[in-house]
């Protein structure tokens, strides 16, 4: 008895004022990041400002009412997914007049560098202190915008606050693929041979290798499903024009049509080398998702919702999520009994899962206004730049 | 020992808390500036290396990069970089005898055409005169070590280098 009342209890609304008061500090950290935009001379970037900055505070005061963390996070990764290609195309199409980088901005150390190649530099920096990417270290002129440091260094530090929460929080590309999962009602194909499960870890290790031997960074090269959406390297004989149609056959099947079919994020659960890489830093991350097995009946209403495959019946038995969980939620607002919930390392499972949520929230959501706040700026700046 | 184990968890979790705030103001730039002091260096196969020479010419100069050696599998083959710049000051054909390896004798004739547009493909061709680097019949661009492309203000010649036997 005392048991449901307390999940009544959890799930209960928070009144509008205590949820005020709970989004206050996200609402200032969300002006802080974008003030110092206020006061220059472009409207559209201004309006796009204050547009994100309200958009990323409603969201966060909707998960303070609710409760809910994975529906209200859904909108902000979609739109983030979505306002990336059309911030990042429109700045290199303005660049350079193309999607394609040709081989003379390679040269330059103009290539933009996103947070993807970094566990394949790591083995031939640590070898020969070369980093096996046409990108600049600093910051730079043209499409690299601040340069490999500061991607480095962003990632790094979010990494440190959030860990594999990376892939629910931060990562634009992630959110491609999440839009397109949300838009079918029902999966179509509900039966996924869990084996995938391992083609990241497959990927990364083959990828890590290759571009050791290669010395170059083979994902990118080769592999990656989102140079569709972002850049790619200018097509100059029939090799670059077989990598160009293995990114575009990758980008349909993987972020577009086997999502749609199984509402799940494929590209990440079974094909991501860096989501593998992230999946080490839940081990030194202090937030996780536990599952309260003193109230799991259970129904695996948990693992049919997560979108990266990373609850099984023997992890459920076990009272963990595994090792690839983003931290995303989806399990938490599913389970009809508030099994599954917020944990913090260290304390017991079914002690204040809310406040094990709300720390990690505030510190998740803190990273996510932070970057990607200004991607979705960056992509709204450039569609408002046509009316305004 | 639970409630030790608790009062960890928690201090940890606020000191994540903390982190994050830190992160815009202080963690990020910190780790940015961390590896930039790495002493990491961007592929040389990209950079070109670094410049050893510089040969004055009339009105323009040459720079003569370090010779580039591709690692382990890498599908390039060795090459010397060279810069003419600024592009400004390159009469419309340039045809020069470079000497590379600084010996006193001409290694490469190099020549070609600076079109006005600055978006034109160039193409070059290289007569070794050293057999230690190899001939280029109007080549473009077709791979790292064998090129001549427009990069700011200088026009980029690799010549690659014959393979010893």
């Amino acid at each position: 008895m005392a048991n449901s009342a307390q999940v009544l209890e959890t799930r209960e609304p928070r009144s509008v004022g205590r949820s005020l008061l709970l989004t206050l500090p996200m609402a200032v950290w969300s002006v802080l990041m974008f003030s110092p935009s206020f006061g220059r001379a472009n409207l559209a970037l201004v309006i796009a400002m204050i547009l994100t900055a309200a958009f990323m505070t409603v969201l966060f005061f909707m998960m303070m009412r609710t409760r809910r963390t994975y529906r209200w996070r859904r909108w902000f990764f979609a739109v983030l997914g979505l306002l990336f290609p059309v911030g990042f195309i429109h700045e290199v199409v303005a660049l350079r007049g193309s999607m394609a980088i040709p081989i003379e901005e390679m040269i330059a150390g103009r290539t933009p560098f996103c947070f993807i190649p970094i566990p394949l530099l790591i083995l031939p920096a640590a070898l020969t202190k070369t980093l096996v990417f046409p990108g600049h270290i600093l910051a730079h002129a043209g499409a690299s915008g601040s340069g490999m440091a500061a991607m480095a260094g962003i990632w790094l530090a979010i990494t440190i606050v959030v860990g594999k929460g990376w892939c629910s929080y931060a990562c634009f590309f992630g959110g491609i693929e999440e839009g397109v999962a949300a838009l079918p009602a029902k999966p179509k194909l509900k039966r996924l041979d869990p084996r995938w499960r391992y083609g990241p870890w497959a990927v990364l290790l083959a990828m890590v290798l290759l571009s050791l031997a290669l010395f170059e960074p083979a994902y990118c090269m080769w592999l990656c499903p989102f140079k569709a959406v972002s850049e790619y390297v200018a097509a100059r004989n029939t090799v670059g024009l077989i990598q160009n149609g293995i990114f575009i056959f990758l980008f349909a099947g993987l972020v577009i049509v086997l999502p749609l079919l199984t509402k799940k994020r494929t590209q990440c659960s079974f094909f991501c080398p860096f989501g593998a890489f992230q999946s080490i830093f839940n081990k030194t991350s202090v937030f996780d998702v536990k599952i309260d097995r003193t109230r799991c009946t259970p129904c695996v209403l948990c693992e049919k919702s997560c979108p990266t495959l990373s609850l099984t019946q023997k992890s459920i038995a076990k009272g963990e999520t595994l090792m690839s969980c983003m931290k995303c939620g989806a399990c938490v607002d599913a389970c009809p009994r508030d099994a599954a919930v917020w944990h913090i390392r260290g304390t017991d499972v079914a002690l204040k899962p809310e406040r094990a949520r709300l720390m990690f929230l505030y510190a998740a959501w803190a990273m996510a206004v932070m970057f990607g706040g200004s991607v979705i700026a960056d992509g709204l700046q450039t569609i408002l730049h046509v009316f305004v | 020992m639970k409630a030790l184990a608790a009062r960890l968890g928690y201090t940890a979790a606020g000191a994540t808390v903390f982190a994050a705030v830190l992160v815009p103001f202080f963690l990020y730039g910190t780790f940015t500036k961390g590896f930039s002091s790495l002493g990491l260096h961007v592929d040389e196969v990209y950079s070109g290396g670094p410049t050893i020479r510089t040969i004055q010419a009339a009105g323009y100069t040459i720079d003569i990069h370090r010779q580039v050696s591709p690692h382990m599998l890498q599908s390039e083959r060795p090459f010397v970089q060279l810069d003419w710049k600024p592009v400004s000051a390159l009469p419309p054909h340039v045809s020069d005898v470079v000497d590379i390896d600084g010996d006193g004798r001409p290694d490469v004739l190099v020549t070609f055409d600076v079109p006005k547009d600055a978006k034109a493909v160039l193409h070059v061709n290289v007569e070794p005169l050293n057999p230690r680097y190899e001939a280029m019949r109007n080549v473009a661009k077709p791979r790292f070590s064998e090129l001549i492309v427009r990069v700011d203000d200088a026009v980029l010649v690799r010549v690659p280098v014959a393979s010893r036997r």
